[in-house]
């Protein structure tokens, strides 16, 4: 043990004397203040105005006047994606997911606005979030203090020295880890304290309900990826000849994990999965409304069927008998039924989606940076899972929304006499006003299986790699 | 040439032949340059099919309401079709023109943003606010990744070839003990690796081009004029692209440091120029600009007028309409027919009018940021490349921007062809078919001119870095 620490701490006073590294410690270090300090300004910013529009658009729905619920209905209003706290540690999607929506009757609008549509194409080359410094600029800091670990003491000719001592390599091995594991410690210490400060000073007004849970598992999943690398490196160093061979293969292996293979997988998924282009989408839809889910029942001959169902159920011979206005009860049949269609194809939407992200998760077990990519979106709330749960809520509201003004209309307004009734600000007010959770941790969690497999095998292998080869590694050289 | 460079030519396709490696990495190289092409290709044609779709959709709805005029009514369809065709009171509302955006040629090398913004719109003559702010179908988690398409093989993977190839031209040498015997030669030791240097600039540089000629090629005929210019620019590109990374190598070889050292500090030069300076800037423009699409939200909202069976207020809202456009005020019967599709009319103009000022002052936040953005391409040549690949390609934002500025006056061609008619109340006539509004885009003037500048900028970028080296490296050799 004594001789574990021992190692370690000559290896610290090795690093610090390079000064490429202690520079390179500290742009990460600076990187991810700058990071933390603009994701912070930035989420502020957003959450500042999206949470003042949604109150004007709530006083505009409450202070609308008197009219009649279908116009209300058509009036509608409009949600805005809320910024999680987290969001300012990980951007994830939020550049590339619409912000808001329209909600309105018979229209499922798509969401509106792409950030990244604000921006010059430099966009593309990605965001500074801290989350971007943890996945691709400190595993290569990572690299670059640990690629000499061993083939330094070789080509000195000190491993000699150390074995002639009865140092094993399991101690040396585990002493270097421990001596890199402590130095990114130190690293990252300031920004971990800043992050937790942040999020936990902003739990209680936050769409995140588990933020505890939520960092934690945050430290932990990027504390395995971390870890992974520096074990990853040692075992390179361990095994190759030369510095520079060492340097090499690692520097290939991240480009590999972190340049090529997210993009060839993402347009794999492309190329294998087509989307159909927003106007075919809407055709789709407009056409089954049109001819019915089974393509041969009009509209005419459904209308047809609803009024005969409710002449027989209340026995009587024309709508204007019914005790409550038949126009109301057609109009939300109608809507339930555009409700049905849509969900038809929306489903055969996401399911496109799914498959086209699936593909990612599976690569994510070949890549432990997709994997950890994918865990601290869906951490941060900024994932296409948490997305979609929006999406999902959002027209759950919408759909409550159009049915309390259908089933006012039939109560309250007489059939034919659409411009007779109109309601007012009473009716207005018992629509709750729109406020989002996202789901827990746990919840999300479900979704990313291979990702946390991915992340657990990866480590395993590196222990297996690295035991095996202390065991096998020889002090001399041949 | 004399016979010094000769040898050293010769010497340096040996030792390059057979390096495995080296040879099995071009091949990856160029592997990967057929994907990027056919990548670029399938993605752009999926667009080019999308357009053909909708414009044939546009063609069926007009010929239908051409055909309306000649054929005899035997049904209720036939006459509802009619009543569209010739109404304008149905028509202004009813009848959907495509402003379309196609791709120019090269897209497919370069998809830019191409992805992220809507190529087509199908606008009628209602507001134009409520129809122009959908998005297209894309998954968000593939826009974040974005193309693997050839611009994105010259501006990342380029570079990482060339510093594989070059990090170690002169430690090499150290570390295996043959320095001593080079130095000791009649040839000075700047000019031994100026010849290598060339030598793998003109391989890798040369396969760049092969490859982009390749795709050049491919993607449409480099001697049509419209892609003649846009062609050579690009192969200028690549050149100077590559020029500046050698030129880079050439400096950080010039501090003749061992090969981790080198293979460090390029692979953190690259870091910085493709992965950090970007990045930063981003985030700073996103602080420093900040923009919120809320405030536009509300535009989309469909309202009406408060009572449609209130004539004062319809007389109101035309009036008000009318003061904008005094010339559509002289009819007779302006206020005897269609009052309501007049007032309509009238109300979702005046509605475009009194937002347009929101839609200006956003476009021209987003200008600012460009305009912000752009000053800084200096600090990065791998960003400015970019911007210029995409700016070729007609993919960037800027093209983006004039699309939708074009758009806005089509759909006022729209609006004055049916409101003419339909404030003068005249019928819509076969013959009006052969007048209907067309849509058009100017060609950026402004365009080459930034791909020139931008191209000057790289170049004084590789020379600044060459010469730097070139001073350096006869130093402290003589150790």
């Amino acid at each position: 043990m004594n001789q574990l620490i021992f190692i370690a701490k000559k290896e610290i006073k090795v690093a610090i004397r390079e000064r490429l590294v202690i520079s390179l410690g500290a742009i990460i270090i600076l990187l991810l203040g700058v990071a933390l300090y603009a994701g912070y300004i930035s989420y502020r910013q957003q959450q500042q105005i999206i949470t003042q529009t949604q109150i004007e658009k709530r006083q505009e729905w409450l202070n609308q006047g008197d009219k009649h619920p279908h116009i209300a209905a058509h009036y509608g209003t409009f949600v805005f994606k809320p910024k999680t706290i987290l969001s300012l540690f990980d951007f994830g999607l939020d550049a590339y997911t619409g912000t808001s929506v329209y909600l309105e009757a018979h229209h499922q609008h798509e969401f509106m606005f792409r950030p990244a549509q604000d921006h010059s194409s430099m966009i593309r080359f990605g965001e500074l979030s801290a989350a971007l410094v943890l996945q691709v600029l400190v595993p290569l800091l990572i690299i670059f203090l640990a690629f000499a670990s061993f083939t330094r003491e070789r080509e000195s000719g000190t491993l000699k020295l150390l074995m002639s001592q009865g140092t094993s390599f399991n101690t040396l091995t585990w002493g270097k880890i421990l001596a890199y594991a402590v130095m990114l410690v130190v690293i990252l210490l300031p920004f971990l304290l800043g992050l937790v400060l942040l999020s936990v000073s902003h739990m209680s007004y936050d769409v995140i309900p588990d933020i505890i849970v939520r960092v934690a598992m945050l430290v932990l999943i990027y504390g395995l990826y971390l870890c992974f690398f520096i074990a990853f490196s040692v075992w390179v160093s361990l095994r190759s000849g030369s510095g520079r061979n060492a340097l090499l293969t690692l520097l290939t292996c991240w480009i590999f994990f972190a340049i090529l293979l997210p993009k060839t997988v993402a347009n794999l998924s492309e190329s294998f999965y087509s989307l159909p282009s927003m106007r075919e989408f809407k055709a789709q839809i407009d056409e089954t409304k049109r001819n019915g889910l089974d393509g041969k029942t009009p509209r005419s001959v459904r209308m047809a069927n609803l009024k005969k169902e409710y002449l027989e159920k209340y026995g009587v011979d024309s709508v204007q008998q019914l005790p409550f206005n038949f126009e109301g009860v057609s109009m939300q049949a109608g809507e339930e039924f555009g409700d049905q269609v849509y969900d038809y194809h929306l489903n055969n939407l996401r399911e496109i989606f799914h498959k086209q992200n699936q593909l990612g998760s599976i690569a994510s077990l070949f890549n432990p940076y997709l994997a950890v990519q994918h865990l601290s979106m869906a951490l941060s709330g900024t994932d296409t899972h948490t997305f979609i749960h929006f999406e999902e809520e959002v027209e759950r509201y919408r759909r409550e929304l159009v049915r309390k003004m259908n089933q006012d209309m039939a109560e309250n307004s007489k059939y034919g006499e659409f411009y007779g009734y109109k309601a007012g600000s009473d009716l207005w007010g018992e629509i709750e006003d729109f406020s989002y959770r996202v789901p827990t941790a746990w919840q999300l969690l479900s979704y990313y299986k291979l990702e946390l497999i991915s992340l657990m095998l990866w480590m395993a292998l590196t222990m297996v790699l690295l035991h095996v080869a202390n065991r096998k590694m020889k002090p001399i050289h041949e | 040439m004399n016979r010094q460079i000769q040898t050293l030519i010769r010497y340096e396709w040996k030792t390059f032949v057979r390096n495995k490696f080296q040879l099995l990495l071009l091949v990856i190289t160029f592997l990967f340059g057929l994907y990027a092409i056919y990548y670029g290709q399938s993605e752009i044609n999926a667009q080019r099919e999308t357009i053909n779709a909708v414009t044939a959709l546009e063609t069926k709805e007009f010929s239908q309401y051409k055909g309306s005029f000649t054929t005899e009514m035997e049904n209720q369809t036939q006459e509802q079709t009619q009543d569209i065709a010739s109404r304008p009171e149905y028509a202004w509302y009813r009848h959907g023109y495509h402003a379309i955006l196609p791709p120019h040629d090269y897209a497919p090398l370069a998809i830019g943003q191409r992805d992220l913004f809507r190529y087509y719109y199908r606008l009628t003559g209602t507001s134009l606010h409520y129809q122009l702010f959908e998005n297209e179908l894309a998954n968000p988690v593939n826009l974040l990744t974005g193309n693997f398409d050839l611009s994105f093989l010259l501006v990342y993977l380029f570079p990482l070839l060339i510093i594989a190839f070059c990090y170690g031209l002169f430690s090499s040498e150290k570390e295996s003990g043959t320095l001593a015997l080079l130095q000791i030669q009649a040839v000075s030791i700047r000019k031994i690796m100026l010849v290598r240097m060339a030598f793998y600039f003109v391989l890798i540089t040369g396969l760049a081009i092969f490859i982009s000629l390749i795709g050049l090629c491919s993607s449409g005929n480099p001697f049509t004029e419209e892609n003649m210019l846009p062609a050579i620019a690009w192969v200028i590109g690549t050149t100077l692209y590559c020029a500046f990374w050698f030129g880079l190598l050439f400096l950080i070889i010039s501090f003749k440091k061992g090969s981790a050292f080198n293979a460090i500090s390029a692979a953190g030069c690259w870091l910085l120029l493709l992965i950090v300076v970007p990045a930063v800037l981003n985030v700073i423009v996103t602080v420093k600009y900040p923009l919120s699409s809320a405030t536009l939200a509300g535009l989309t909202r469909r309202t009406g007028l408060e009572n449609e069976d209130d004539e004062e207020e319809s007389k109101e809202v035309i009036m008000e309409f009318l003061a904008h456009k005094p010339e559509l005020a002289g009819s007779d019967s302006l206020m005897k027919n269609n009052m309501l599709p007049k007032a309509y009319a009238a109300f979702t103009t005046l509605k475009d009018i009194n937002s347009q000022q929101e839609v200006d002052h956003y476009n021209d936040k987003v200008a600012k940021r460009n305009q912000w953005t752009s000053q800084f391409l200096w600090l990065s040549p791998a960003v400015n490349m970019q911007e210029i690949l995409a700016e070729i390609t007609q993919t960037d934002l800027n093209t983006f921007l004039d699309f939708q500025n074009a758009l806005a006056d089509f759909h006022g061609k729209i609006t004055d062809f049916y409101f003419t008619r339909l404030f003068w109340d005249r019928p819509i006539l076969l013959e009006d078919y052969e007048q209907l509004p067309v849509f058009e885009m100017s060609e950026d003037l402004n365009r080459g001119n930034i791909i020139w500048f931008g191209l000057g900028k790289i170049l004084i970028a590789a020379g600044l870095v060459f010469l730097v080296g070139f001073f350096r490296i006869n130093g402290g050799i003589k150790k």
